[in-house]
């Protein structure tokens, strides 16, 4: 048993998909109130260590510990959502449910069933989700089929879900990949905003140096599955950037 | 110029045909064929006799009196007949519906076998097998077949009928929503695994809303079929326009048949337009 | 950080009713069924439990003496052979009324389009009735014979079919057909060689899956009289014999499977 300060442990994850190498074994340590950012081509292994990370998806080696908990004993369910909670690329919301019921699955870690399927009915807790819904500006919509709102709409819904559930570690994958640098600024300064709030620490990828050196603390490079470098944020310059983006001419 | 390749397309077309040709060569040289009515005039005769009975032209066959659709009274109790069939392909696709929503999840593969992230077991392995099998042989036997059999354990009327109709029909529907299943964009199971959710929770959240609406639409589509059967399976279970229509038939009471088609006319295209506003409904709602 | 007060319910309203209205149908419609099912003594016959037993127990095993089993493939070649007679004369009749009705055919204007609307409404007249209702009314008006049984599947499967197919034409995409247009190609070509092979691959799906059909279609024949695994089958059941039964039922599954699984192979073949 691992005593460590950290909030996320990691040595040696790796993971590969039958020949494919999707994640090259790497250390990963994260200390409470860190907020890191993760970069790097498409196919660079970062959606695999979130997901790594958010203790979906076992790693082939390595060990990894979130919150001082090796991630195996945090299974399942509530002890987990407690730990860490992520926000996919393509929000994984549930399109025919009613906006506060998506919303509401973030308890779904501290519901028993029964509250659980009684909820489906008649939401429980439906102040929660009207807090958090008001805070992303969208509390009109709470009762919306989730299918029927726009693209950005949606995500701050999958954000608010976030919310609810209030995990210490909190994971995004692209989460302002397509939104203009306003909405930008504003999802990012949520997301922050609940890590501050909770404690925790916070990993996110997205692209935009500015966006990086603004809101995060630390910035980690991925290229096709293996780690190029783990710096401060303030030390992102354009040519380390550009070296990692850059096109592998002989591939 | 290249040949075509023998593929397993063509071949299995070229043995299609080969039967079909067999087949019409088995029919129309066989002794029941029917080829020979076809040119005596005797068929043709009668089917016109049959055609003026059922159109009350030959009032003296009929027994005499006003043709039955004529009559406000007979309009009165054959709508009442209608009514029980109604009833009976409700109920039908009642006991259909209910049945695959209780299995219709450990039929799909990514369920039993834990994709959507929970304990595959070897139990529910066997019961995804166990119950494609259920869904493929319920679905093989006609509903009347099915009818024949109940109606060794259970009296006739509306009930044995509906059973029937149930059985086929949810093997049908059962197969389909299980493929529904199969076919879903993992994620928001996934997002409800990582905000904590256990197996049954992930299920009710996340499997059954998403599965819904398909399911509903293919219940819905089997009803217009099922109505359209349902006077059929009422010649051997004894509910609604089905018996009266055979006894009818059996006593040549012809402009009671004609009776007995509008009604089922009716019935057709009320289900035909129900089930078209009810799927609009689940498509907006 | 606003807190905004409860949502008003505008158009919120409305999505909401039509979820709950359904809610509310369907239960309904489910609770009437239910409650008007005849329920009550006497719905089992007197003995019925104990045939239920004995139906089920007599699947093992199922009767597979070489007499019964010629008998069964004799039965089952009956069936098969009516049901492709049915689908291939459905095939044939249901084709070229699917492409009219399409309105794919023909110089444009309305006189095509009111024969298309006319030809939708004969499909749909001839498949809003059952093909065991049509062989009823042909055999009081023709006699038994296997033509009359071929022609009362024909005459459904032909207008399920037709409509169908005027449906699958009709979704292909247009843009590859404005290609051929433009290259000058009369509808007729654009018919051929445009809508047809794109739409080729679900038309020969449906079909196949209604040749599935018509094999229980062309068993339940036997109610009329034709002969067939569904003749036997009632038979067998009136002698009480429900291991025969029981090999019957296996027949006509195995029937069913073959075709399921030899129209897979065959999409899969053309797909490759």
């Amino acid at each position: 048993m691992i005593l460590t300060k950290n909030i996320v442990d990691g040595r040696g994850l790796g993971k590969s998909f039958g020949a494919l190498i999707a994640l090259a074994p790497l250390d990963l340590a994260i200390a409470p109130g860190e907020r890191v950012a993760l970069a790097g081509p498409s196919g660079s292994g970062k959606t695999t260590l979130l997901y790594i990370l958010a203790g979906l998806l076992p790693p082939d080696r390595g060990e990894l510990f979130l919150d001082s908990q090796p991630v195996a004993r945090l299974q399942p369910g509530r002890a987990l959502s407690e730990a860490v909670g992520l926000v996919q690329q393509q929000l994984g919301l549930v399109p025919q449910l009613p906006v506060v019921q998506n919303v509401l699955a973030g308890r779904l870690g501290q519901w028993g069933l029964l509250r659980s399927l009684t909820s489906l009915f008649s939401a429980r807790e439906r102040d929660t989700a009207l807090k958090a819904l008001s805070r992303l500006g969208i509390a009109d919509k709470i009762n919306e089929r989730t299918s029927q709102l726009s693209g950005g709409e949606q995500q701050r819904v999958a954000i608010a879900r976030l919310m609810v559930q209030a995990p210490k570690i909190v994971l995004a994958d692209e989460p302002v990949s397509s939104l203009d640098p306003a909405r930008a600024e504003e999802i990012l300064k949520l997301l922050t905003g609940l890590t501050d709030e909770t404690g925790g620490a916070m990993v996110a990828s997205l692209h935009a140096p500015d966006l990086i050196r603004e809101h995060f603390s630390r910035v980690i490079g991925l290229r096709q599955g293996v780690l190029q470098f783990d710096i401060p944020a303030r030390e992102l310059t354009p040519p380390v950037l550009d070296a990692l983006y850059d096109l592998d001419r002989n591939s | 110029m290249t040949r075509p390749r023998l593929t397993f397309a063509r071949a299995s077309l070229y043995g299609f045909l080969a039967l079909a040709v067999a087949s019409w060569v088995y029919i129309l040289a066989g002794a029941d064929s029917g080829l020979e009515d076809l040119f005596s005039g005797r068929a043709w005769s009668n089917a016109a006799s049959f055609l003026r009975q059922l159109l009350g032209l030959d009032a003296g066959l009929s027994g005499g009196g006003r043709p039955a659709f004529l009559d406000l009274g007979r309009w009165a109790e054959t709508g009442k007949l209608a009514y029980k069939t109604l009833l009976m392909s409700v109920l039908a696709i009642s006991f259909a519906g209910l049945g695959v929503l209780v299995t219709f999840l450990p039929a799909a593969r990514n369920v039993s076998n834990g994709e959507l992230g929970g304990r595959p077991s070897v139990g529910l392995g066997v019961l995804y097998h166990v119950l494609r099998l259920v869904f493929a042989f319920t679905r093989a036997v006609p509903e009347l077949v099915w009818a024949m059999v109940i109606v060794f354990f259970l009296s006739p009327g509306v009930l044995p009928g509906a059973i029937a109709l149930g059985l086929h029909n949810y093997g049908i529907v059962g197969k389909l929503s299980a493929e529904v299943v199969e076919n879903m964009d993992p994620g928001p199971a996934r997002a409800l695994r990582s905000a904590g959710a256990g197996n049954l929770q992930m299920l009710a959240y996340g499997i059954i809303p998403q599965a819904m609406p398909q399911f509903l639409t293919y219940l819905l589509y089997r009803w217009e079929v099922v109505i359209r059967t349902t006077v059929v399976v009422g010649f051997v279970s004894a509910g609604g326009l089905g018996r009266e229509f055979r006894l009818n038939l059996s006593f040549f009471q012809y402009t009671d048949v004609a009776l007995i088609i509008l009604w089922y006319l009716i019935l057709v295209v009320a289900v035909d337009l129900l089930s078209a506003l009810l799927r609009r409904m689940v498509r907006t709602g | 950080m606003i807190w905004i007060g409860t949502p008003k319910a505008s158009g919120l309203a409305r999505v909401l009713e039509t979820r709950r209205l359904l809610t509310l149908v369907l239960a309904g419609a489910l609770v009437w069924s239910l409650a008007g099912a005849g329920w009550g003594g006497g719905i089992v016959h007197t003995g019925g439990g104990n045939s239920l037993k004995g139906f089920l127990l007599a699947l093992f095993p199922p009767e597979v003496s070489p007499g019964f089993l010629n008998l069964a493939f004799a039965a089952s070649w009956q069936t098969i052979v009516h049901a492709v007679a049915g689908i291939t004369l459905a095939i044939v009749v249901g084709l070229p009324l699917g492409v009219i009705a399409s309105g794919s055919l023909g110089n444009p204007g309305r006189s095509r389009l009111a024969i298309a609307a006319g030809v939708r409404l004969l499909l749909a007249f001839m498949r809003s009735i059952h093909e065991l209702v049509w062989a009823v009314l042909f055999v009081a008006a023709f006699g038994l014979s296997s033509l009359t049984v071929v022609l009362a599947i024909a005459i459904p499967y032909a207008g399920i079919l037709g409509r169908i197919y005027s449906e699958l034409l009709n979704d292909v995409p247009e843009r590859p057909l404005d290609g051929l247009r433009s290259s000058g190609a009369s509808p007729v070509r654009v018919l051929l060689y445009g809508r047809m092979p794109m739409a080729l691959t679900d038309m020969l799906s449906y079909s196949f899956y209604r040749f599935e059909c018509a094999i229980r279609a062309a068993a339940i024949m036997s109610f009329v009289g034709i002969r067939g695994l569904g003749f036997e089958i009632q038979l067998s059941l009136n002698d009480l014999r429900f291991d025969e039964v029981w090999t019957l039922l296996l027949f006509l599954f195995a029937l069913v499977l073959l075709v399921d699984y030899g129209s897979a192979k065959v999409r899969r073949s053309l797909g490759s």
